[in-house]
Order: structure tokens, then sequence, then C-alpha cells
């Protein structure tokens, strides 16, 4: 089952190099040769949050133990309130664990300031909402762009990329449009352009189907894999969606805070 | 971040709530145009004071008169010398105001010219007609500094010895002792003088009864006739202060003063002249109080309008103020309607914080971000509101001024009500941008610290 889904990716993406003349393809190549495909992006130990609801104590993570591998492509499945999202926020820094650490791409993000912090996802994460999250009043150009403006780029730069990025996603004819002006399934693929403008290491999605139908689904999911893919990104997948599941080379079912069982599909 | 991207961010958010942003700036606008027109109106009062009293004389001068009431000069020395401690405590003879201490003052730092004065009585002849009058020896190189301005004919100069300039009242005192109908209270502002001064031969006299029909008795010899020229006369608008005199060179003044004692038997010789007045002019304003204070110091009592202005504006500083604050408190209120605004703006945009802050937006981003937007209400009012006030204070001007013109009784020239320097609007845009970078502080370290998760989750 795996296989054959896996083999549909790369036909596909034979497809989209071929058909057009992208020049983020020599970026990668490069950069695939610099680094060790073995090489831990994403060590995990002894990860342990407790939340206190007024008396209550609630584990949302017991005991995560990780080691994910650039370039690869994993899946956190599990029902609501397993503690998958928590996981996920933890990993992106938007929360502070209990116990335990978290090591990616170098940093030690559960130590990090608030100013670090920043600097930590503007140079290393993209990220991808189950609501699209996109600045209402801004178009998809400027949507795309706006990474790269924290990152202090300059103007026409960010706009060529934010341009050739929406291409990739198939949206040029939608660079004016506000999110409010586009179907769902457009609104989320301006989402990946944005996730993937500044060419993170990692890209977050947290449920990116979780608000389309299943024929988009299918749609999105194939190019967010076959982005990831090109740029040989690691891809941390956050979903309840046993389907979406199946893009992933390693799947963690997650129940009640622990790692259930992980799948190893290849 | 870019700078110009913060920037254009701010506008853009600031532009998206138009009505909102517009009302808030509305605020700041009547905030900083009640503040600039309150000021300009106590500039204006300010300037109307000043208006006035250099009319009645150069605020620059200083008067110097001798000291005469012992009893306060000894009450004065006797404190000097308790406070001072012996030292240098008054001098035990009076200092006297003669050409010595005029040089004296002459050396104090600032000060531009003495004006010496002495004056005396003396009768004026010509033809028929005889007039009483005051003659005021003055040192002429001082002349151009103490407000003699010539209406026909000229100024002294340091060789004129009988050449007299008029003060622009005294032509209209000549009469007829012999005529019943002409008096020399009885004359008209707008009757031509019977004499005219540059022209008709002049007789000048100690001789008090000289031309009346009966003599009086006098004691000694008939003092002496001096025959004098008339070189000038002043304008009554530049020099109030002289129209009674006859100003003649001091010299000739002392000498024929002399030439009279000498013949009504006063033998004493080299008699030290004592000035009863002498003004000082200083060249700059702000140095007029430490010369009048260094005069003082020496003994001698001192006037200047000086004096008055400063009392004056002491007043008007109170009333600058009066009315300052009360622009100022509609600024305040502008100020809360800022921090509302930011407040609001701040709850609606949570979410849009949150994400800013997921896809690496730096803390200090953001709250610049929100700073900019605040400071730029405040400097857009600030900027409506100068535009504003000065459109306010010329219809002020146009209007109320010459309606109050008449109220205020003379001597006050009312010819600007409202006064806005441009170092005024200057402070009052800085003053409301910075008010506006206050007003927005604390709301844009609350959206600094919006923690990312919640941000997102908001719905």
């Amino acid at each position: 089952m795996c296989h054959s889904k896996y083999f549909e990716i790369i036909i596909f993406r034979l497809q989209v190099i071929e058909g057009s003349d992208n020049p983020l393809q020599e970026v990668v190549s490069v950069k695939g040769q610099k680094k060790d495909a073995e090489e831990n992006i994403i060590e995990i130990k002894d990860l342990r949050k407790i939340y206190k609801v007024g008396n209550e104590t609630v584990v949302a993570l017991n005991n995560i133990n990780i080691t994910i591998k650039k370039g690869e492509i994993c899946c956190f499945l599990g029902t609501s309130g397993s503690g998958k999202s928590t996981l996920l926020n933890m990993m992106a820094g938007l929360e502070k664990p209990t116990k335990g650490t978290i090591k990616i791409a170098g940093w030690d993000v559960e130590k990090l300031s608030e100013k670090k912090l920043a600097l930590f996802r503007q140079n290393h994460i993209g990220f991808i909402f189950q609501s699209y999250n996109l600045m209402t009043f801004s178009n998809a150009l400027e949507n795309v762009a706006m990474p790269l403006i924290f990152k202090g780029m300059g103007r026409k730069k960010r706009n060529k990329a934010a341009k050739e990025m929406l291409k990739a996603v198939g949206l040029e004819d939608r660079i004016n449009h506000r999110p409010s002006e586009m179907s769902g399934g457009q609104q989320q693929r301006v989402g990946i352009a944005r996730a993937f403008v500044a060419k993170p290491e990692i890209v977050f999605a947290d449920e990116p189907t979780g608000n389309l139908d299943s024929k988009t689904s299918k749609d999105v999911m194939d190019m967010i894999v076959e982005m990831a893919t090109q740029y040989n990104q690691t891809l941390i997948i956050v979903t309840h969606d046993l389907s979406v599941s199946k893009y992933a080379h390693r799947v963690f079912h997650i129940l009640d805070g622990d790692i259930d069982k992980i799948e190893v599909c290849s | 971040m870019k700078k110009f991207d913060l920037i254009r961010m701010a506008l853009g958010n600031l532009w998206r709530r138009k009505v909102r942003t517009v009302l808030t700036i509305l605020g700041v606008l009547i905030g900083t145009a009640s503040i600039t027109l309150m000021l300009s109106l106590g500039f204006g009062i300010d300037q109307s004071y000043r208006g006035s009293l250099e009319r009645m004389g150069s605020l620059n001068v200083i008067q110097v008169y001798n000291y005469y009431g012992g009893g306060y000069y000894m009450e004065k020395s006797v404190s000097v010398r308790g406070s001072g401690g012996g030292g240098g405590g008054g001098d035990s003879e009076t200092k006297k105001l003669n050409d010595a201490t005029c040089e004296e003052i002459e050396a104090i730092p600032g000060v531009q010219a003495v004006l010496r004065m002495l004056d005396t009585s003396v009768k004026f002849g010509s033809g028929r007609y005889v007039a009483w009058g005051q003659l005021l020896g003055i040192n002429p190189e001082a002349m151009e500094y103490f407000d003699f301005v010539v209406d026909k004919g000229r100024l002294l100069t340091e060789n004129d010895t009988t050449a007299i300039v008029f003060g622009s009242d005294v032509p209209r005192n000549f009469y007829n002792p012999k005529d019943r109908r002409s008096n020399w209270w009885g004359y008209s502002q707008d009757t031509e003088p019977s004499v005219n001064v540059l022209k008709d031969r002049l007789i000048m006299t100690f001789d008090m009864s000289y031309g009346e029909p009966q003599h009086s008795p006098t004691e000694g010899k008939r003092p002496k006739r001096y025959h004098v020229e008339g070189v000038g006369l002043l304008s009554w608008e530049g020099s109030m202060n002289y129209s009674w005199y006859a100003i003649a060179n001091i010299d000739y003044v002392k000498k024929i003063i002399k030439e009279n004692e000498r013949m009504q038997g006063n033998r004493r010789r080299n008699q030290e002249t004592i000035y009863n007045q002498i003004k000082v002019r200083v060249e700059d304003l702000d140095e007029v109080v430490n010369v009048q204070n260094a005069i003082k110091d020496m003994g001698f009592q001192t006037y200047s309008l000086n004096d008055q202005m400063v009392e004056m504006q002491k007043t008007s500083r109170v009333i600058q103020a009066v009315l300052g604050g009360i622009g100022a408190i509609s600024l305040l209120v502008a100020a809360l309607g800022i921090t509302n605004t930011m407040v609001m703006s701040i709850y609606e945009r949570t979410k849009e914080i949150g994400i800013m802050k997921v896809l690496g937006c730096l803390l200090k981003d953001i709250k610049n971000m929100f700073l900019i937007e605040s400071g730029l209400i405040g400097f857009i009012g600030g900027i409506v509101g100068g535009v504003f006030s000065i459109g306010a204070s010329v219809l002020l001007n146009k209007f109320l001024a010459p309606a109050l013109m008449g109220r205020m009784g003379y001597g006050v020239q009312v010819d600007k009500i409202s006064i806005i320097p441009s170092w005024l609007l200057l402070a009052v845009v800085v003053f409301s941008t910075f008010v506006g970078l206050i007003s927005g502080y604390s709301p844009a370290r609350r959206a600094m610290k919006l923690t990312a998760l919640t941000a997102i989750r908001t719905e």
C-alpha cells in the first residue's frame, strides 16, 4: 500500500520537474550534497508535558523518545486529545515541556528565549495549519512573502521568490487575490507556498487536510509531500486521518500521551 | 524586518480601519489644536504688552537717578553692613551722578551708550513771541541710541554749540504776551505754531520775565541773551519722551549755566556738574537686568520699562500656563483615545499577531509595529492639528482682533491676538508624536507578550 503510493509520488514529481524550469532545483541539489542524508535532525528525549487544570493534573505527553532523520516524512497519528498536537507545539517552541529535551537542527528548543525562538522559526521551520491562518487583509503574494519580510529580505527578492512558490502550487493566476476570494483548497495551497518559501529544513503540518474534502485533500497532500521530497526537507504531519498517514515513511501512533506503535513504510 | 516594511505594514493596518483611525486622529487634532491656539493667545497677549511698552520707549533703556531721600539710603547701607560683614559694605560717602560715574557706567559690559541729561528752565523769544521752555543738555554722540527721531531738520552733532533741536510740542508754546487772546496754555493742536523754530531768529535767556509786559525785579545783573539756531524738530511719535524739551549740546548748556551763575554772583569755581538723571542703553535686551543691578549696586535708583516688562511677562506666563493647561487636558483625552484604539486593535488582531509569531516575526518587530501605528496617529494628528490652528489663528486675527481693538484701552496695541511661532508648530508635532508613542507603549507590550499558541487557537 505504502509502496504504490510512493511510486505515484515519484512519477508526479518527475512530471513536475520536466514540465517546469524550476530554478530552485540547483539549490536543492547543492544542499543535498552538503548535508548528510542520515543526519538526525530531530531528537526528542524523555519528553513529558503535564497541564494543571484547576486542582487536577492532566498528562498530555507521558514519555516520548523520538529521533527523526533529515528528509524523513513522519506522521503523528492519533485521536483528538491523544497529545499529538501538544507534541507538535513543543517541537515548534510554542509550548515549554514539563520535562525532557527537544533538539532540532542543533537548537535546544525548550531552552530558547523568545527572541531565539523567532530566529529559530525564521530559519528552520515552516508551518501549515488546519485553518490555513492566512492574513485576511493581504493578498496571496503578500501572504507567501510574509516569512521573508520577517527575515528582512528586500522587496524585489522576496516577491520573486513568493511568485515562484505560488507558481509551484499552481496559483500564479491568484497572486492578487485575498484569502476570502479563494476556495479552501486554494487557501491551503497559499499556506503551503508560505511554509516552503523560506526553504526551511523542517515543515510542520497540523491537520493540513482537516478542513478539506477528500479530493482536495489528496491534491494538497500530494503537493506537500512532493515539495518536501524535492527539497529534501523533513516533514512532520499531525493528523487523525488514516489516508494522510499513508504518505509518511514512518507513522507514530499516539495514544494517551505515549507512542503506541511505530509503523514503517517504504 | 526592514524599517520600511514595518512602516508599510503599520500604515496598512491603520488604513484597514479607516473610520477608527480618522476618529482617533480627530481627537489628537482637537488636542493639539487647542494647545497650539491657547498658547498662541498667550503669545499674542505677550506681544501686545511688549508693543505697547515699546511705544512708551525703548525696553533697552535704563533711567538712573540720584538718590535723594537719605532715609532709605541709610537704611539700606545699614542692612548691607549687617549682612555683608563689613567687607566693602556700602560707601560712607554717597556716590554722585557726575561725569566720572557716567564713565564708570559706560564701562559696564553690555552698555551701549550713556545719555547725560542736564536740564534747566529757559525762556525763548522770537520777535513778538515768547515761550517758556526746558533746556536739556545732552551728549550729541549718544543721541542716535535714545529715541531721538527728527521730523524736520537734523540731530545735533558734537561740534554744535548754539544749535537746538526742539521737541515736537515746543513750537506751540510761543505766545504773544501783549495779545490777550494768546496764552501759553491756550494753544491748540490744530493751529499752526506762531513761530517757525527752524527758520525764525531765536533768542534764549535765563531771564524768566523776558518779553513780559511787567518785569519782575531780579537780583544782580540781568541774565545774558543768547542767539540760538533751531536745527531740528523731533517727531512726536518717535520721541514722545522729549516732546517738551529744547535739546542742546551739553557742553554749551554747562557753559551758559556757569556763565549765568557767575553773573548772579555765585563765585564757586570748577564746580562739578551733577546730573539729576542719566539714561543708559543696553545693547542686548537680556542684559538689561544685569546692567540695572550693577548700577543699583553703585547706589543709584534705576527704572526701566523692562521692570514693567518683567512684571507683565510674569502675568502672561500665568495666562499661558492656564490656557496651555486647558489645551493639555484635551490632548490627554486624545491620548486615552489612542490607547483605546490600540487596545481594541490588539484584541482584533490577536490571531494575526500569533500567526506572525509562528512565522518567525521578532517580538521587537511586533512591538515596533504597534508603536509606529500609535506614533503615526499622534504624528498625523499633530500635523493636521497644526494646519488647523494656523487657519483658526488667521481667522481669529482677522475677525476677533479688530473687535477687541477698542476694548483694551489706550496704550495696548492689538494687532494680532493669536501668534503661532514656527517652533511652536514643530514642538506640537513632536509632542503629539511622543504622546502617541507613550499611549501606544503599553498596548504594544501587550501585543508582544501574547503567546503564539493562544493567538493561533483563537478562532
